[in-house]
């Protein structure tokens, strides 16, 4: 104890004080510069989104936006899905929340109810907005109980089946074969047989053949992600619309769910069944970090489902040539997508308004949606963002209207828009997970449903 | 002890070799074998996962998961670094599985250091005063007062961020470094907590011969009590460097652009932007391994000292 390795000082301590204070003026430098970019005068204004691919498409449209009006300077943050939830809601509750954000149907009758969401009516150019700007529904996704229109949409997603076309030339099939396929609850159809003939044991038996082993698959026809939940967004909610059956007793705000319908129940009971004849894999067996995709690059799954915003995740997997194809045609005679769009808002707290809602105009204006269509991995919510999007596709070679498709030709079915999702999600997990793991049947979402429609009363 | 001990390394090859040369029929030793052996099996053990994020670094993130149990990268290249370093541009990196974020890591690195840095010196420092005053100077409520600041520890941090932000709101501060430092950067319970346990052990005869001596109390502090006590300061400097280094939620928080984005915070672009893509693995473990560089390196300047203030503590 008395040997000392490392005095301190009063000479040192001094030292170290005057290098801190050093250190805080350069902190307060730093600070200093926080308002580069925003030029003098011109009013400064959040935008928030969360998909980092949305982020070049909307960065260019954005300085588009500034270039136009030099009196509003746009300050853009990103941040990852959790995050970004997580931050806008704390944001929210300090008063300290973004100008105009992008949004998510899940999220925003939260937000409504909560009043933290401006309506549009009333906001500049936003007030006079049309409808039929963007593709057919989406804006009636925007709106709420109430008539007024809380987001502008933005972009939109639909479903079809992936596959790598190496595979199908493998088989023997045609792309033709995969694009005309047929399905009902009852046997499947033929898109039952093409999952059963493109599934295979362990032994190298089919699931078409004798013999085959439903417990040893070495390759499934149809993949999966590790979570299937009450939306069934890349799932079962394709099956289930194409009976006929819808969500809620309304399009949108509805109170009453129908997962207690007899073609709810025999889609599910099909859906789920595809595990015990070996078709689809069993509840755990791929993790998170093993997603569809993963499981169709690497040959453990022939087919998967998946949504447009996922067509450059997929085009860009090494060793995999993407073939898209519809989804298959139900007793409704056509194949049915489901339709989800997200949305910009404008924040109730917000102090710029206008300036928001002049923003988010231009975004939805043709000038941006072509600009943001361009480089977009996604939809756009306008025809010209849509068109400029096909194009972009097509000249890298991807043929992305089985997506597109479904919406012109109104095969769509809209994401459930309605209130208490959180506690819908938490009620219905444990159903969706108990029977995928077959412990309960389609019938028995009866009693869940009425657990559901006890939240609206 | 120490000069046995190094006695003992420097004599014992000299002895080995020339036991080799005069005797080889001496006996093998078995022990001291096993005994390397499992050095190295636990150091292999050890090893192993950062070796695993080095390879899966610099894989290609698109051809990843076609050979998930491979020693060897897969589709060996350097994207994943590249993307860290922000040296990638946008196109390239969406290709390669990454992000459309732009990433500038030089600032946010600095941001990192000036946070912890500034953090660490301001907080060890008046800790250390506040400790002094609870352990050694006499005021009425003291033992009240450090009660209560024993109790604040019992409070999750989570109650305090959101009357902490509006705070840094309404003083002007969200979004600068000042904002992210500034509930911390004066206040640790636990480090008044730690100095003061450490103070009540110095012994009161050296302090009060420096105050018959003519010292003032402030004087003692200086020149006395900090000094004795370098060892416990240098260890909590470094355990609050790696707190304010790593610190993820409230920087999220009050940071908006890259001005004020530490490094923990930038990061989270390697995680899934949105739900279904999955995380950019070769950037996400290229990330970590830069990440944890700083820390690595401070622990290897630093070990002998960490090392020796433990045992220092223990001995009292």
């Amino acid at each position: 104890m008395t040997t000392n390795p490392l005095p301190l000082s009063r000479r040192r301590l001094l030292q170290g004080s005057a290098a801190l204070a050093a250190g805080a003026a350069g902190t307060t430098a730093l600070a200093s510069c926080g308002t580069v970019g925003a030029p003098a005068g011109a009013t400064e204004i959040d935008y928030w989104l969360w998909d980092a691919n949305q982020l070049p498409a909307y960065s260019a449209a954005i300085d588009m936006f500034m270039a136009e009006n030099p009196d509003v300077y746009v300050r853009i943050t990103q941040l990852g899905w959790d995050d970004y939830w997580t931050k806008l809601t704390a944001s929210f509750v300090a008063g300290a929340g973004p100008d105009a954000f992008a949004d998510h149907l899940a999220r925003f009758p939260e937000f409504v109810k909560l009043g933290v969401i401006s309506p549009l009516e009333g906001l500049g150019e936003l007030d006079a907005l049309p409808a039929d700007h963007f593709k057919q529904g989406l804006q009636e996704l925007w709106t709420g109980q109430d008539g007024k229109r809380y987001g502008v949409p933005k972009d939109y997603d639909t479903i079809a089946v992936l596959y790598d076309k190496a595979l199908l030339e493998e088989e023997g099939l045609s792309e033709d074969d995969l694009a005309s396929l047929d399905w009902n609850p009852e046997d499947g159809g033929s898109f039952e047989r093409m999952l059963a003939h493109l599934t295979i044991d362990e032994n190298g038996v089919r699931g078409d053949e004798d013999g085959f082993d439903p417990k040893r698959v070495a390759r499934y026809g149809l993949g999966a992600d590790a979570g299937i939940d009450y939306v069934g967004q890349t799932t079962w909610s394709a099956f289930a619309f194409s009976t006929g059956w819808t969500f809620t007793d309304a399009e949108t705000w509805g109170t009453s769910f129908n997962y207690d319908d007899e073609r709810f129940a025999a889609t599910i009971d099909w859906y789920f069944g595809l595990v015990d004849k070996g078709f689809f894999p069993p509840f755990g067996m791929f993790g998170d970090s093993s997603p569809v995709q993963t499981q169709v690059q690497t040959g453990r799954a022939a087919l998967g489902m998946a949504g447009s915003w996922m067509i450059s995740t997929w085009a860009n997997l090494e060793g995999l040539e993407l073939g898209i194809a519809p989804l298959p045609t139900g007793p409704v005679g056509t194949p049915m997508s489901m339709f989800n769009g997200l949305g910009d808002s404008i924040s109730a707290q917000s102090e710029n308004k206008d300036e928001a809602a002049r923003l988010i105009g231009f975004l939805a204006s043709d000038a941006a949606q072509q600009a943001i269509g361009e480089r977009a991995p996604f939809f756009p919510a306008t025809d010209v963002g849509t068109e400029a999007a096909v194009a972009a596709y097509a000249d890298k070679g991807l043929d992305v209207t089985p997506f597109t498709d479904r919406v012109d030709a109104g095969e769509t079915g809209l994401y459930p828009l309605v209130e208490n999702s959180a506690a819908i999600a938490s009620i219905m997990q444990a159903a969706f997970d108990q029977c995928w793991m077959r412990q309960i049947d389609g019938a028995d979402f009866a009693s869940y449903n009425e657990r559901v429609n006890a939240l609206f009363r | 002890m120490t000069t046995t001990t190094s006695e003992r390394t420097t004599s014992s090859p000299t002895a080995a070799g020339s036991a080799a040369a005069t005797a080889p029929r001496r006996a093998i030793p078995w022990g001291k074998i096993a005994a390397w052996a499992v050095m190295v099996i636990f150091l292999l053990i050890t090893l192993f996962p950062f070796y695993w994020m080095l390879r899966t670094a610099l894989s290609s993130n698109n051809a990843l998961a076609t050979q998930p149990g491979s020693f060897l990268p897969v589709g060996l290249n350097t994207g994943g670094f590249e993307r860290v370093f922000g040296l990638q541009d946008v196109e390239t990196a969406i290709s390669q599985g990454g992000s459309g974020a732009s990433i500038n890591f030089w600032r946010y690195l600095l941001n990192s250091v000036i946070v912890a840095t500034t953090i660490t010196v301001v907080q060890t420092f008046s800790c250390a005063m506040a400790a002094y005053a609870f352990s050694r100077l006499r005021w009425r409520g003291r033992d009240t007062v450090f009660l209560i600041f024993l109790g604040s520890l019992m409070i999750p941090q989570i109650f305090t961020l959101l009357p902490n932000f509006i705070l840094i709101k309404n003083l002007g501060l969200v979004d600068t470094l000042v904002g992210i430092m500034l509930p911390t950067l004066f206040i640790s319970s636990f480090a008044i907590f730690f100095l003061r346990q450490f103070f009540n052990n110095i012994s009161r005869e050296v302090e009060e011969a420096a105050l018959i001596d003519g010292a003032s109390k402030s004087r003692v502090f200086f020149t006395l009590i900090l000094p004795m006590s370098s060892a416990p300061l240098a260890t909590l400097a470094l355990l609050t460097y790696m707190t304010a280094w790593n610190e993820y939620f409230w920087s999220l928080m009050v940071s908006y652009t890259d001005q004020s984005r530490v490094l923990t915070v930038a990061l989270g672009v390697f995680r899934a932007q949105s739900p279904g893509t999955g995380p950019d693995w070769s950037g996400l473990m290229a990330a970590t391994l830069v990440a944890a560089a700083p820390m690595l390196l401070l622990f290897a300047l630093f070990a002998k000292k960490i090392v020796n203030s433990i045992g220092f503590t223990g001995i009292k």
